[in-house]
């Protein structure tokens, strides 16, 4: 891209001239219905986060009976507290914090032990069971809901988070496996040769050789899995049986105020919340975001 | 190997820390409802219809005070589009909580009692002689809809249904009150051509709309027309029911239940209504909760007036068969029933009428000890349709399977915006009542 | 060379409780599922069995056909719209934005990272129309029409659901396609233009022939995704109305929890899974050849 850049540039030095000015106009209005499709752009991306905004500091009236481009007469936050009293929002986000961490640890100590097994250890049979793993990428999740929903009610699972836990963990192995794997394939084998030349066992290179080579990995492929786990909806709502059991999606689904009518400034606020919070992290972390799930697919 | 195993079991340990708080918070934060399963009155109600929970709360501190000392009530509550579901995940687990509002289905309710998953109400009042606090109106409708003579469900709602209109807007206009559905689909239409919306239409939930469907086919083919197509005596695609939907249908695509009705939902079809956006509102009187309160309803309840669905011209059935119903009445779980629940079950049998009428202005099934003085004026309406009707008739969904419910209820928002034609709906129907 | 990093039990050790738990949790109840295809009933019934019975129905059965139906549709059209203005955006981001993309590469990309679910709501209050007109029908108005019900019109609805999840994922695409794009030599572009070539012409004779692999490995992964819709549809319409936005995977959710039939239930989960892999078998294929012809 940045040779293309160059050409451009030395091009342009070399006409220089004082039919600049015309050139320049004549550019401008060249470029104008591009800039316009690119403002268009913009505007179509940011302006549904502003109107939700602007409309989560509303109150029921103005919804019901002011036209939505009137802006809130005051910037009370009240719709945000009772979103998270009698909305039930805090819990919501509790649920959410406590199901998709400890199911993301698991995954990616699991997934990265795995991954190291098969591609950087040779065994017999490691070819098929990493198509195993590459199996379960393709399967859709609906296969799997029925049979564990058994499972989960005669271990007496089904009043906890446990379920969310577990089947969270689940879900994530298969491309946790496999994108970690694909890392380690780039790594040289000498590595691992020669220290266990050295003496060192297998198991201890894994630990201190093979994890910190794939560090980086671990943390694109930990903030991939993040956001599928945190914004799934149908392993949330086919395990949580009762209110306090919700995540933020299924909690934001059935979202109703105190008689059961939507009480929009709430339904706003707590919008606002659930999106905002994943686009703090995604502004911090956008590069490796982008990266880590076009790296994902292409790959798959 | 000796720093290796270190490491491992350095490893093994916050592993084991981070699973063992993270079960210390599951527990904390998701055993709620396991752990109040223990010694109290769980109570499982809808969002949308916050009475029964209240006044199971109003009576814990009054007539059931000694009975929550020994169970203490705990209430939760879920949408109604998904509280069959939950019931049938829960009573799958043996796991229905003390006390329930009923599944909207009532087949579903009948597999329970097949199940043998709830406690035989009139049974249990028999033994403490208070099987009289259940009227009659009451016991039988509930008889219909089971099909068991013994009674399974407390009356804690009885509704009768009818046309609510706003008297102003018909002065207004001069709009006489129909007693033919011609007469109504005419005062319907002139109302259109002044630009005012006729029917209020929750068309999210389907039921405000089919209700019109199913008191048509009662009028018209007599009060015994849905059991003929429950028993399969008769297809809900023969030509004299598919008239009932063509009819709404055609109200449908006149606008007649406004433009949105497809996504306008339960409040916000009755919001039109109390705030005089619409002239009628086919709605039963469980609504009074709402109709009696000032906030919502803004055109004042002296403005309200109620009139009985009308006659079909021609038709089997007549006007003063009044559609009623028991709402969702709740039900009591068997495994769960010891004396704490039995302690509540009476308290609930003696009180839960006079407490429904005085605090909430709701008319309940069960036999009135304390008429309250302030009865609103609506309520005493309702009381007095309640004691003049001859005999009741059940609703369009009553006798469906939990497959043929949902579509209905799905179905009833395109019947009210015209999209689906009559004969379509029915179709659709039979199909899901055949599987 | 294998002798030194073949090691059975280091092996198992480390590849032993990935493997535990995902054949517990998924391969075990995938097999699982395909026996409850022959059974039918639920937890509460209890089950019985049933043969082939659940295939048949779901032959004869209506809804099972307007739900791939409705399936195949959506995944066309949103794949198609999908990949192709990611890919017009991708040009956007190499040719005419150059060194500033990055931002607006940031900006169109962030819907995705958007939970689903807020996404929907958010479309359901921008397209409504009672009880205020929302900002869709705000600009409907301002064209002289009425107020159109979005989600209230089966039509209408679909293109809703297909507009939000465009809008939803055009960024990922753009910037899946730009890295590719990227990789194009320049000087390729350049002798290019040197030639004269220019514009439109550019693109279809040099970067489209260019950039077919990774356009298709594009399209493969936007398809397997949009077979198997879920949140979007239920946040947005549930199905609705009636059953005209359901897909494979909401009613198969539907007959399960909903009418409380696990082996019809599972019977559809299996034909979804039958879809997903023929459709990807058959892309996969088509490409292949494709990529041999050169």
């Amino acid at each position: 891209m940045t040779a293309v850049t160059d050409e451009f540039e030395r091009a342009a030095s070399m006409k220089r001239t004082s039919l600049d000015s015309v050139r320049a106009a004549s550019r401008f209005l060249r470029r104008l219905p591009m800039n316009i499709v690119i403002v268009l752009l913009l505007v179509i991306e940011i302006y549904p986060l502003v109107w939700i905004f602007l409309g989560s500091f509303k109150t029921q009236s103005e919804f019901l009976n002011d036209p939505f481009w009137t802006l809130p007469s005051k910037w009370d936050v009240s719709n945000y507290i009772s979103a998270f009293t009698t909305g039930n929002l805090g819990q919501y986000i509790l649920n959410s914090v406590l199901t998709v961490f400890p199911a993301l640890f698991l995954t990616l100590a699991l997934g990265v032990a795995a991954a190291f097994a098969l591609e950087i250890l040779v065994w017999k049979g490691r070819g098929t069971i990493l198509l195993l793993f590459l199996a379960g990428v393709m399967v859709p999740g609906q296969m799997v809901l029925l049979p564990l929903f058994s499972i989960y009610f005669n271990l007496q699972l089904t009043g906890t988070l446990w379920p969310l836990i577990i089947t969270y963990t689940a879900s994530g192995l298969p491309l946790t496996v496999f994108m970690i794997a694909t890392y380690f394939r780039a790594v040289p084998r000498e590595l691992f040769e020669a220290a266990t030349l050295d003496g060192a066992t297998l198991l201890r290179q894994f630990w201190s050789i093979g994890v910190p080579i794939v560090r980086n990995a671990i943390f694109t492929v930990g903030l991939v899995q993040f956001f599928f786990l945190w914004n799934d909806l149908l392993i949330a709502l086919t395990f949580t049986s009762s209110e306090n059991l919700r995540t933020i999606q299924v909690g934001l689904l059935n979202f109703t105020g105190q008689y059961g009518a939507i009480q929009y400034g709430p339904l706003f606020a707590a919008i606002c919340v659930s999106i905002f919070g994943t686009l703090v992290l995604y502004l911090f972390l956008n590069q490796r975001v982008m990266k880590g799930l076009a790296a994902g697919s292409v790959k798959g | 190997m000796t720093t290796a195993h270190r490491r491992l079991r350095r490893l093994a340990v916050i592993g084991s820390v981070i699973t063992a708080s993270a079960l210390v918070l599951t527990a904390c934060s998701g055993g709620g409802s396991t752990a109040a399963s223990g010694g109290s009155f769980t109570m499982l109600a809808l969002q949308n219809n916050t009475t029964p929970n209240d006044t199971l709360a109003a009576l814990s501190s009054s007539t059931c005070q000694a009975a929550d000392k020994a169970a203490p009530l705990k209430k939760d509550a879920d949408a109604q589009t998904q509280h069959d579901q939950k019931l049938q995940l829960l009573a799958g687990q043996n796991a229905l909580p003390n006390i329930f509002v009923g599944p909207g289905t009532p087949d579903l309710a009948k597999q329970f009692i097949s199940g043998n998953k709830l406690v035989d109400i009139t049974a249990e009042l028999q033994k403490e002689g208070l099987q009289d606090q259940i009227l009659p109106v009451a016991q039988s409708t509930i008889q219909k809809l089971y099909g068991k003579s013994d009674s399974y469900a407390l009356p804690n709602e009885l509704n009768i249904e009818g046309i609510w209109y706003n008297k102003k807007i018909f002065s207004d206009n001069g709009i006489a009150l129909p007693g033919t559905w011609d007469e109504l689909t005419a005062d319907a239409a002139a109302l259109l051509a002044k630009g005012i919306q006729p029917f209020a239409g929750d068309g999210k939930d389907g039921w405000p709309i089919t209700r019109y469907v199913g008191a048509y086919i009662f009028r018209s083919l007599g009060p015994d027309a849905l059991e003929k197509v429950a028993q399969g005596k008769a297809k809900l695609t023969d030509p004299e029911y598919v008239k009932a939907a063509n009819e709404v249908a055609k109200l449908g695509k006149a606008g007649a239940f406004g433009a949105g009705v497809a996504s306008t939902d339960y409040n916000g079809g009755l919001n039109q209504f109390l705030t005089g956006k619409a002239a009628m509102d086919y709605m039963g009187s469980w609504a009074l909760a709402n109709f009696n309160d000032p906030k919502q309803n803004t055109v004042g309840a002296d403005n309200i007036g109620f009139m009985p669905f009308p006659a079909v011209s021609g038709g089997k059935g007549s006007i003063d068969q009044t559609p009623a119903n028991v709402g969702q009445p709740i039900m009591m779980s068997k495994s769960k029933f010891g004396s704490g629940s039995a302690a509540w079950l009476k308290c609930i049998a003696q009180d839960y009428g006079n407490v429904a009428l005085d605090k909430y202005g709701v008319v309940t099934g069960f036999k009135i000890t304390k008429q309250p003085g302030n009865v609103p004026p609506l309520t005493k309406v309702v009381q007095d349709q309640i004691n003049s009707s001859t005999s009741s008739v059940l609703w369009f969904e009553a006798l469906f399977n939990a497959k043929a419910t949902t579509v209905s209820q799905s179905d009833g928002g395109s019947l009210g915006n015209g999209s689906l034609s009559g004969s379509d709906f029915m179709q659709q129907l039979q199909t899901a009542l055949g599987q | 060379m294998n002798s030194v990093l073949a090691s059975r039990r280091t092996a198992v050790l480390l590849v032993g409780p990935a493997l535990l738990v995902y054949t517990a949790i998924t391969l075990v109840p995938i097999a699982w599922s395909f026996g409850y295809t022959f059974f039918s009933g639920g937890l509460i019934q209890g089950f019985t069995f049933s043969g082939l019975k659940n295939f048949q129905q779901f032959l004869t059965d209506p809804n099972a056909w307007n739900a791939i139906a409705f399936t195949l549709r959506y995944a066309v059209i949103v794949s198609v719209g999908q990949v192709v203005i990611g890919y017009l955006l991708a040009l956007l981001y190499i040719f005419f934005l150059r060194r500033a993309s990055g931002l607006v590469r940031t900006v169109v990309f962030f819907p995705v990272v958007l939970p689903t679910v807020a996404v929907s709501l958010l479309f359901q209050r921008m397209f409504q129309l009672t009880p205020q007109p929302g900002p869709v029908n705000a600009l409907v108005h301002v064209f002289g029409g009425q107020g159109v019900d979005f989600l209230g019109h089966a039509d209408s609805a679909f293109w809703v659901l297909i507009v939000m999840d465009i809008w939803r994922s055009m960024g990922f695409y753009a910037v899946l396609l730009f890295a590719g794009l990227v990789d194009i030599p320049d000087e390729l572009i350049e002798s290019a233009r040197l030639d004269g070539a220019g514009g439109w012409s550019l693109v279809r004779r040099i970067v489209l022939p260019l950039s077919v692999p990774v356009l298709l490995s594009s399209i493969i992964f936007s398809i397997n995704g949009t077979l198997k819709v879920f949140d979007s549809v239920v946040a947005l319409t549930n199905g609705g109305p009636g059953n005209a936005t359901t897909p494979l995977t909401l009613y198969m959710f539907q007959t399960a929890f909903a009418y409380g039939d696990y082996g019809y239930g599972s019977t559809i989960a299996l034909m979804l899974t039958i879809l997903c892999l023929i459709v990807t078998v058959f892309i996969f294929r088509g490409s292949r050849r494709d990529l041999t012809k050169g």
